[in-house]
């Protein structure tokens, strides 16, 4: 077997980072300065919202052409030579990583321009091309690819569909196949609800990629009992996969020692050092060490060649302001440079999931998942795609299918099956078994061979005399899972619909769902995407009087797209304010739901300041303010003095109607003396905490009613108030009843 | 991938709402005496809300020990309750749920793994439930067992209830709009309940079982006859005593008279009861007559027999049991009218259906934002429920129930109905209008800080009634509101102790 032994990073040949180089180009008349290489790769893209928030973009189509120019006359060994240094000058870890290049091919290429290697891999076959793509460094593939049209992604990417397979215990990635990672999650980690979720997949032919949950609660005990379940329904329904739960790589590890079934272990990438670790808490070493454990001890040792399943997505550097100057699709590239160190069995790139300020609308969205699918298979990886949406974003449903079926005629090797779409527990939108069904017979494509073998046999697929794939009888039926010595079990069916919310129905018409159960899942979608729009009317959330008070969001656009702005209140109000001292602050703000707002203040807020109120507290007159973020607490707190802000805003809505009109409280507490500061800095570790947080969520008639909301909000509040104390300090606090002085 | 909370994700944010653990298990536990056999039942369960009631519940359950059923041990008609104690620390030895040490017989102690049992309950009915026997039971139960296992005797409806939830619950909620009609046939009570879609909504009890006559196995040689089997005998005219033995016309009478019977329950048919041998019959009256077509199922001993002759099986060998279940289980098969659903709907847990009933279906769980200032009171045991309120209800049914409560040194349970948890516009003002009724009445008659007055209430507003009540636990006295719980038809509750953020509630003396 072909298992990769890790390269002592000290052997890793690097360059010297030098100061930065401008470069100039004069096009039609017009002179263009790009003040470093950065610049280049920024404006040699086409316009993306997160481009534009960090001043890369072009702000014309000539100035993005003039840096196309620019990039196109470079040769390799100036990017070689010349390495995107992090903001102190200094060569990162992730960047070190993507140096870890076979220097014999390099040798022969390093004198192409990047204009002459674009022409030199359109004339080649997958091999050469595949060969290639070991010589080049993560910004090395960025800027090539900045220069290659659609057709031009698709095409190359699709030479490369060979070759870009991957074993565990299934093999994905080989040509003539699509497919898929079943994401059973739960809004709860209700094992019963996956198993609803995991049978109605399955019966689809969804899962031969993986099975794979993203946990609600992150703990050795939760991940483990998550592991256990998912390995207990592999086994039984005998579906020749592999199974994963997306926490983090330390409650994996923690998870494997204490002997649960770890087959992959999954993290999030990113491609700069500051993100992956102060964000994502992950280092290369953590890394190494995650992967020589998994190929000593993973249950899949001695089975499986790729043992790590790894997600990125354009943009999360840009999101925590971590990105170092460098645009969403070079940092994207980074990542996978890392985790080309680790020959991965799946990386799954889920562009599109954060929202609107890194991709504004379907154009960019697109486009983008179609240079990360080419970079991720240029540089060796078994790539599978996820192009998503959020409704606070400009990307549709329809967007979405377009970008599925151009990923698909580019070879990706799997897309996700979320049931209908609609992920329960993350509030966001993805592909399905549905979309992974018709894209397969759109294209002739069939799920891994042992997969396929083992759904002939449960009548999921039947194979025609001329060896063609179609759906079998059983296609979409979940309830082939549910029987017990060949009957159908009635009882336990109905148990497992009954964990899953917003569950939409199973009729299917052919390879898609029925317009019955279209419909339904379309028009819940919808009043979530009203929730978004919906202005917040003050006139609807009740007869108690708030003062008004502006955000530096200007109108929904500028909040939804730039989430800074609703953290912090304008210029102009700060200016009005005057210290309060108020014992507790309300606030009460859109957020992402105007709706919560409407169904759920008129009950909360009266029931709010009555339990305030009984204890004689100083409650500065509630605020609302439009266009709100939770961080807007602390230009609030710092503005009025006051000891603890409570935020009452609307959360951003999934596809479930009546989820769409959640919100949550945020309690913010004030370290406004250096007794509780320093004990808050000691139990954080961040010597410049000044604010703690705790938060009540789900609040809407489905989970926690705003009348009963009211009260658990008070209370929490007399909680904080007497411990000095708000999050997990609080909570450890309580514990052991530590009341301060 | 990782994303960041809006803006929010790099401080230490601690997620209030995170009382309930998921896939943190809680064990169940369901002891059945009944007249002719035994046996225990122990499940895990996870605590959850479910998406169709959204109400909490026990979800993703496993059965971790089931035991064989076991004759009850008598000594005449008395309970043998050495034997009991004995049986009961081998099923908690073999469930996992009690230590070996424990199994010396009669010992006083409890070596229960109590803290993680959840909810548990013990039926007893039948001879079991008679004269001292289950003041016997129940004691040895509460001393080996605690008190997070409810022991309930003779209680025919909640049986009925039991039986029907831990059949046909699933099921019935399958069909969602077909009634469902069980018949629990044991050794010497047939239960019936018919429900629709989850929900019992009739409930009755017959002297129809299989052991109201004993035979030596294998034969129809009378060993003994219970009073019901005589009157039989003196009706039908069949002139037998114990040690005679009954020919095949004779036993073709009785069944027949069963048979008949259990048509008639099926069918409505309340003439056949006004004879005065079926009214002798007849413990509770079963009234179904809206719902004629019903799916039948069965449960019980005999319904374990019926379904498997009907699977093809094949039966014991004539009167292996030394009873009349056999005869009764091919009987059924016979009969057009209560065969219907035979092999179309499959009944779960069969013969186990209370003892499953029991533990997986009687205790309901409370909300999880419920009023309880002083969470040491728990458990509370055999609370009488008094009185049923709403905000129209006259004011001296409000004066009776809180002048009764006060009178409770033990504590007493108000039920409050009536209550539209959907309509949003009114709910704050009638939640706050019912605060200040119940504080009125409450203050009113003086009650000690340490008497306990539960408030139940489906609707979830429990925290804020109690708030409001209390002038937000500013009140010395100790006032409990326990929400999210369907209300039954039901003289007493237990609640259980608190477990994260939530307690066990159980009904019993069901009517």
């Amino acid at each position: 077997m072909a298992i990769k032994t890790l390269k002592d990073l000290k052997a890793i040949k690097l360059p010297k980072p030098s100061a930065p180089l401008p470069y100039f180009i004069t096009m039609h008349g017009r002179t263009f300065t790009f003040r470093d290489l950065k610049h280049v790769l920024g404006a040699a893209d086409i316009s993306k919202a997160g481009d534009r928030k960090a001043g890369l973009a072009a702000t014309d189509e000539i100035m993005r052409e003039a840096a196309r120019a620019v990039l196109s006359g470079l040769t390799l060994q100036h990017f070689f030579d010349n390495p995107l240094a992090n903001n102190q000058g200094q060569i990162d870890s992730v960047m070190w990583v993507n140096y870890d290049i076979d220097h014999t091919t390099f040798a022969t290429i390093a004198h192409f321009t990047f204009g002459e290697l674009k022409d030199d891999l359109l004339k080649s076959t997958g091999a050469h091309i595949r060969q290639i793509g070991t010589a080049l460094t993560g910004v090395m593939v960025a800027a090539l690819t900045k220069l290659l049209d659609v057709h031009e992604l698709v095409l190359l990417a699709k030479k490369l569909k060979t070759g870009a397979s991957a074993k565990a215990r299934t093999v994905v990635g080989l040509p003539g196949t699509l497919s898929s990672r079943l994401q059973p999650n739960h809004p709860t980690d209700k094992l019963s609800g996956m198993t609803m979720l995991l049978y109605t997949g399955l019966s689809m032919g969804s899962g031969d990629a993986i099975l794979g949950l993203n946990p609600a609660i992150d703990n050795v005990a939760n991940i483990s009992a998550t592991l256990h379940h998912l390995d207990k329904i592999r086994r039984e329904t005998g579906a020749p996969t592999q199974i994963c739960v997306l926490s983090h790589i330390k409650t994996q590890l923690a998870c494997l020692k204490d002997g649960a079934p770890v087959e992959i272990m999954f993290q999030s990438l990113a491609g700069t050092e500051r993100t992956l670790t102060d964000e994502f808490d992950v280092t290369v070493e953590l890394l190494d060490h995650a992967y020589e454990t998994m190929q000593a001890t993973s249950p899949l040792a001695g089975i499986a060649e790729n043992f790590m399943y790894f997600e990125t997505g354009q943009g999360s550097e840009l999101t925590y302001n971590k990105h170092e100057g460098m645009d969403m699709a070079t940092t994207e590239a980074l990542c996978y440079g890392l985790a080309r160190r680790y020959s991965p069995f799946m990386v799954n790139n889920v562009t599109g999931f954060i929202g609107p300020e890194t991709h504004l609308d379907n154009h960019e969205m697109i486009y983008s998942c179609l240079q990360d699918h080419f970079m991720g298979k240029l540089m060796g990886l078994a790539m599978g795609m996820a192009p998503c949406y959020t409704l606070h974003s400009q990307v549709t449903i329809e967007g979405q299918q377009m970008a599925t079926e151009l990923l698909t005629a580019a070879g990706a090797n799997f897309f996700m099956d979320v049931y209908l779409g609609t992920d329960r527990m993350l509030a966001y939108f993805d592909t399905s078994g549905h979309d992974d069904q018709t894209l397969r017979e759109t294209y002739n494509l069939r799920p891994a061979p042992e997969f396929l073998a083992w759904a002939i046999s449960r009548g999921i697929f039947i194979e025609d005399a001329d060896g063609n794939v179609q759906r079998g009888a059983n296609w979409g039926n979940p309830k082939i899972f549910c029987t017990a010595e060949g009957k159908f079990q009635e009882s336990e069916f109905q148990r497992l619909q009954e964990s899953v919310p917003a569950i939409y129905g199973f009729e299917n018409a052919g390879a898609r769902p029925s317009n019955r159960v279209a419909r339904l899942m379309k028009a819940n979608q919808a009043i979530g995407r009203e929730a978004i729009y919906a202005d917040l009317r003050p006139a609807e959330i009740g007869d108690i009087a708030l003062r008004e008070l502006h955000t530096a969001a200007n109108n929904k656009s500028e909040h939804l797209n730039d989430p800074a702005l609703g953290a912090m209140l304008a210029d102009s109000v700060l200016k009005t304010l005057k210290a309060e001292h108020n014992d507790v602050q309300i606030v009460i703000s859109d957020g992402l739901s105007a709706e919560a707002i409407h169904h759920n203040i008129p009950n909360l807020l009266p029931v709010l300041l009555d339990g305030l109120n009984s204890r004689k507290l100083n409650i500065g007159q509630p605020i609302l303010a439009l266009f709100g973020r939770v961080k807007l607490a602390e230009s609030i707190g710092d503005a009025l003095a006051a000891q603890l802000i409570v935020t009452l805003i609307g959360e951003r809505p999934g596809g479930d109607a009546l989820a769409s009109r959640s919100m949550s409280a945020y309690f913010a507490y004030r370290l406004n003396d250096k007794a509780t500061q320093k004990a808050a800095a000691d139990f954080s570790g961040n010597a410049e905490i000044h604010y703690e947080y705790s938060v009540l969520s789900n609040i809407y008639s489905g989970g926690l009613p705003s009348i009963e909301a009211g009260s658990v909000i008070a209370e929490k509040v007399f909680e904080i108030l007497q411990y000095k104390a708000a999050g997990n300090r609080l909570e450890n606090l309580m514990q052991h009843h530590l009341i301060p002085h | 991938m990782e994303a960041p909370v809006d803006g929010a994700a790099h401080v230490s944010i601690n997620a209030v709402s995170a009382c309930v653990k998921p896939n943190e298990r809680v064990h169940l536990l369901g002891l059945d005496f009944g007249s002719t056999t035994s046996r225990a039942l122990v499940a895990s369960a996870t605590l959850s809300r479910s998406s169709a009631s959204g109400r909490m519940e026990f979800c993703d359950t496993a059965i971790e020990f089931r035991s064989e059923p076991v004759f009850t041990p008598f000594i005449g008609q008395t309970i043998d309750i050495v034997k009991v104690t004995a049986l009961i620390h081998y099923w908690l030895q073999q469930s996992g749920l009690g230590h070996a040490s424990a199994l010396n017989i009669g010992s006083e102690t409890s070596h229960l793994n109590t803290n993680s049992v959840f909810s548990g309950g013990s039926i007893i009915t039948g001879l079991a439930a008679q004269a001292d026997n289950a003041a016997a039971l129940s004691k040895v139960i509460h001393l080996i067992v605690g008190d997070s296992v409810i022991a309930t005797a003779d209680d025919p409806c909640l049986e009925s209830w039991l039986a029907f939830m831990g059949s046909c619950s699933a099921l019935s909620r399958y069909h969602i709009d077909k009634p469902i009609l069980n018949l629990d046939i044991g050794g010497g009570t047939t239960n019936a309940a018919l429900g629709i879609n989850g929900d019992v909504l009739e409930t009755g009890c017959y002297f129809i079982g299989a052991r109201h006559f004993q035979f030596a196995v294998g034969s129809y040689q009378l060993l003994a006859l219970s009073d019901y089997g005589a009157a039989i005998l003196k009706d039908l005219q069949i002139k037998a005593n114990i040690g005679d033995t009954l020919n095949t016309t004779e036993c073709e009478k009785i069944i027949s008279f069963y048979i008949k019977a259990l048509e008639a329950i099926v069918l409505g048919n309340t003439e056949f009861f006004s004879s005065a041998l079926a009214q002798a019959h007849t413990q509770v009256a079963f009234q179904s007559h809206d719902y004629p077509k019903s799916i039948i199922t069965f449960s019980g001993g005999v319904g374990e027999l019926l379904y498997q002759h009907a699977a093809g099986g094949a039966l014991a060998s004539t009167n292996f049991f030394g009873d009349f279940g056999i005869d009764l289980a091919r009987a059924i098969a016979h009969s057009p009218i209560l065969s219907a659903n035979l092999n179309t709907e499959q009944p779960e847990n069969k013969g186990r259906a209370t003892v499953y009933g029991l533990t997986l279906h009687n205790t309901e769980i409370s909300g999880h934002t419920i009023f309880l200032p002083k969470p040491n009171c728990l458990p509370l045991r055999d609370l009488p429920i008094i009185a049923k309120l709403s905000l129209q209800s006259p004011n001296d049914q409000w004066h009776c129930a809180f002048t009764l409560a006060a009178k409770r040194e033990l504590g007493a349970c108000i039920q409050i109905i009536g209550v539209d948890a959907l309509n949003h516009d009114k709910l704050l003002d009638e939640t706050r209008a019912l605060a200040q009724k119940i504080k009125a009445y409450w203050l009113a008659n003086q009650m000690t800080n340490t008497q306990p007055l539960l408030i139940l209430i489906e609707a979830n507003i429990g925290k804020t009634l109690g708030n409001y009540v209390t002038d937000w636990g500013q009140c010395m006295q100790n006032m409990i509101v326990i929400d999210e719980v369907p209300l039954r038809n039901a003289h007493f509750v237990n609640i259980g102790r608190l477990h994260q953020q939530m307690v066990p509630v159980s009904f019993f003396g069901m009517h």
